[in-house]
This record gives C-alpha cells, sequence and structure tokens, in this order.
C-alpha cells in the first residue's frame, strides 16, 4: 500500500514539475530530417542558435538506423520506414556534426547553428 | 549448453570480483532508454573499513531495449566478505523507463523498478523503485535519482529504506569524461537514522565510450568514493564496463 501511495505521490510530483517549464517556454522551432539510401537530407541542416529544436526524423529505408551525435548528446534509433523525434539545443552559433550508427560511412551530416 | 552459459558466467564474475568491489548495484542510473540496443554489463566494487572486512561484490548481467522507453536487465550477483570466498548472492531484474523525451524538458525524467531474489530465501524479495533526473547545464550533464527500498516475505519485516545517488559529469571527450559521484542511505523513508547511522560517500569519477565497430561499443565507468559520514566504509572503488552491440 506504501508503494501505491508513493508512486502516486511521485507521479503528481512528477507531472507537476514537467508542465510548469512547458507553460514557460516558447513553441520549439521544427524542422525535418529524412534518411534516404543511407544519406541524410539535408546533410547540412541549418537552424537558429539559442532555441531548442524539435527534428523531426524520417527514416525512408526498410533498415533501422540510430541518429547519433556526441556533439549534441543524442542518441535515437528509428525503425525501418518510420519516424523520431529529437529535442536539441538551445545551441551555441557552431557546427555539429552527426551520422547513422548502422552506417557511418554514408550517413552523415551536420547541424549549423547561426 | 545452458549450463556452460551459466558456468561461463559464473566464472568470470568471479575472477573478476576478487579484483573489484562492494555494492556492484551501486551505479548511477540515467534516465534514457535506448531502443533496440544489448549489452553485457559488468559491475564490480570494493568497501574498505578500518575496523570491518572487506566488502567485494560483482555481477554480470544482459540487458536489452525492449522499447523506445523500456529498457530491461537481468543480473546474477555475487559477493565475498573479509578473505571468505565469493558466492553467489543474488537474481536481479531491472526495468527502466524513459518517461519523458530526452531534451524536450529542461529536466529529462525516468522511473527504475528493480526486483532481486537472494540466494538466502529468509531476506525475501528485495524491490528498489525510484524516479532518475537528468539536466545538460552545456557540456555539464547532472543526475539525481531518489530510491525507495524494502524487503518483501522477509523472516524478519523491515520498514522501507531510503537512498539517493547523484553525479555532475563533464563531456569533455567521448573516451574519456571525468566529473564526480555521490551515493547516500538515510535508513528509513519516514523516520531517517541519527547522522552518524546514515552513510554519506561521494568522490571523483571517470567515465567513456569507445566505439569498436558498426554499433558496437565499450562503455565504462569508474569511481572512488570516500566516506562522508561516520555510518559509510572508508573508501569504496566501484566500477563498470558494458559491451554494447
Amino acid at each position: 500500500m506504501i508503494i501505491v501511495y508513493t508512486l502516486f505521490a511521485m507521479r503528481r510530483l512528477l507531472i507537476v514539475l514537467l508542465l510548469l517549464p512547458s507553460l514557460c517556454l516558447a513553441a520549439d522551432a521544427e524542422f525535418r530530417l529524412s534518411i534516404r539510401d543511407h544519406r541524410f537530407e539535408p546533410a547540412e541542416l541549418r537552424v537558429p542558435a539559442g532555441k531548442r529544436i524539435r527534428l523531426t526524423i524520417v527514416n525512408q529505408d526498410a533498415a533501422a538506423e540510430e541518429f547519433e551525435s556526441y556533439e549534441l548528446h543524442r542518441e535515437k534509433l528509428i525503425p525501418g520506414n518510420s519516424s523520431g523525434s529529437v529535442y536539441i539545443g538551445p545551441l551555441e552559433p557552431g557546427r555539429y556534426p552527426f551520422f547513422g550508427d548502422f552506417h557511418p560511412q554514408t550517413t552523415t551530416g551536420v547541424i549549423v547553428a547561426e | 549448453m545452458y549450463r556452460g552459459i551459466a558456468f561461463a558466467v559464473g566464472a568470470a564474475a568471479l575472477s573478476l570480483s576478487t579484483l573489484c568491489a562492494a555494492g556492484p548495484a551501486d551505479y548511477v542510473y540515467t534516465p534514457a532508454v535506448e531502443y533496440g540496443e544489448r549489452e553485457i554489463d559488468f559491475k564490480a566494487g570494493r568497501a574498505n573499513t578500518h575496523d570491518a572486512d572487506q566488502q567485494s561484490a560483482a555481477s554480470l548481467g544482459f540487458g536489452y531495449g525492449a522499447t523506445q522507453h523500456w529498457f530491461t536487465e537481468f543480473y546474477a550477483k555475487y559477493e565475498s566478505s573479509g578473505s571468505g570466498a565469493v558466492h553467489f548472492d543474488a537474481w536481479e531484474w531491472e526495468n527502466k523507463f524513459q518517461l519523458t523525451e530526452t531534451g524536450q524538458y529542461p529536466v529529462d525524467a525516468g522511473f527504475v523498478v528493480e526486483l532481486e531474489r537472494p540466494q538466502d530465501h529468509s531476506e525475501g524479495y528485495e524491490v528498489r523503485f525510484g524516479p532518475l533526473l537528468q539536466t545538460d547545464l552545456g557540456k555539464l550533464q547532472l543526475n539525481g535519482n531518489l530510491l525507495f527500498e524494502r524487503h518483501y516475505r522477509a523472516s524478519e519485516s523491515g520498514p522501507m529504506e531510503f537512498g539517493y545517488q547523484w553525479q555532475a559529469k563533464y563531456r569533455w571527450a567521448q573516451a574519456f569524461e571525468f566529473g564526480l559521484q555521490g551515493f547516500g542511505d538515510v535508513g528509513p523513508w519516514d523516520d531517517w537514522n541519527p547522522s552518524e547511522q546514515q552513510s554519506h560517500r561521494f568522490g571523483p569519477a571517470v567515465f567513456g565510450k569507445i566505439p569498436v565497430g558498426v554499433h558496437k561499443a565499450i562503455r565504462y565507468n569508474a569511481a572512488l568514493l570516500f566516506k562522508a559520514s561516520s555510518g559509510a566504509p572508508d573508501n569504496t572503488f566501484r566500477m563498470q564496463v558494458e559491451y554494447e552491440f
């Protein structure tokens, strides 16, 4: 019973904590990235610096791919013929390389924050 | 075949545990789940206290990112005390749930639930659970976890215990990152022990990930923890190595 009450209380606290920042922050800037024939399109994506970005990655290949970037501190597996979202930033102006972990020779790209 | 695998797993943990440490489960959880990832996970630790036997423990596990938001891992845990032989201690089933998309909110959230079945059945079942939180400040990654633990169906009933973990990690380079880690146990969650009986420890830590092939990598982290309260061991060395594929 204690576990149930504790979980309930923590869930309420978590929801409040998570909703507060979402009410305070401006909407995310949205960008789209495709994977086709094991290549990112576009291979260079320009985004505004200082803003949080929602990056929708559409994998048009049948094989899964993993979006990975140490510079962006993100790893996200995108199954074949599906899509997923990655949230990044706010970024300082600069170049942030990324790659596909399953096909690192061809699936490469860079985000340019400016 | 399964007996052979079990023997190999046990032998590896036994041999390595003699090198390392106490509380192998005492690693800092992070809330992110990597879907589709499989990992072989070795953890070990050793705690030294000047007027007590040295405590060592190790675990070997296999984990899998079953969905975008659920990672599950199964461990065999071993331990030894003083000059005693290493012996099997418990089976553990860990489940981690990612509650928010990484970076979507200022704080990323997850939740962990562990079920442990000690070899000594009089200890019953141990359940450990709690929220996992993480945020990034530039290249600095901060984690804070609150953990609740209780034994069920044990020969002696006990209260739910409360503990915490934290780490601050500077992401200097993928192969080598550094920072601090801390662990604490305060006793019953609603009636903390006197401060001299609480265990608080913290110290320097290193981290890294080394790619070893297409979608294969070795990830490591280790820390040397020093006592920050009289209820803690004088020093503890803990480490974790994972092969991800």
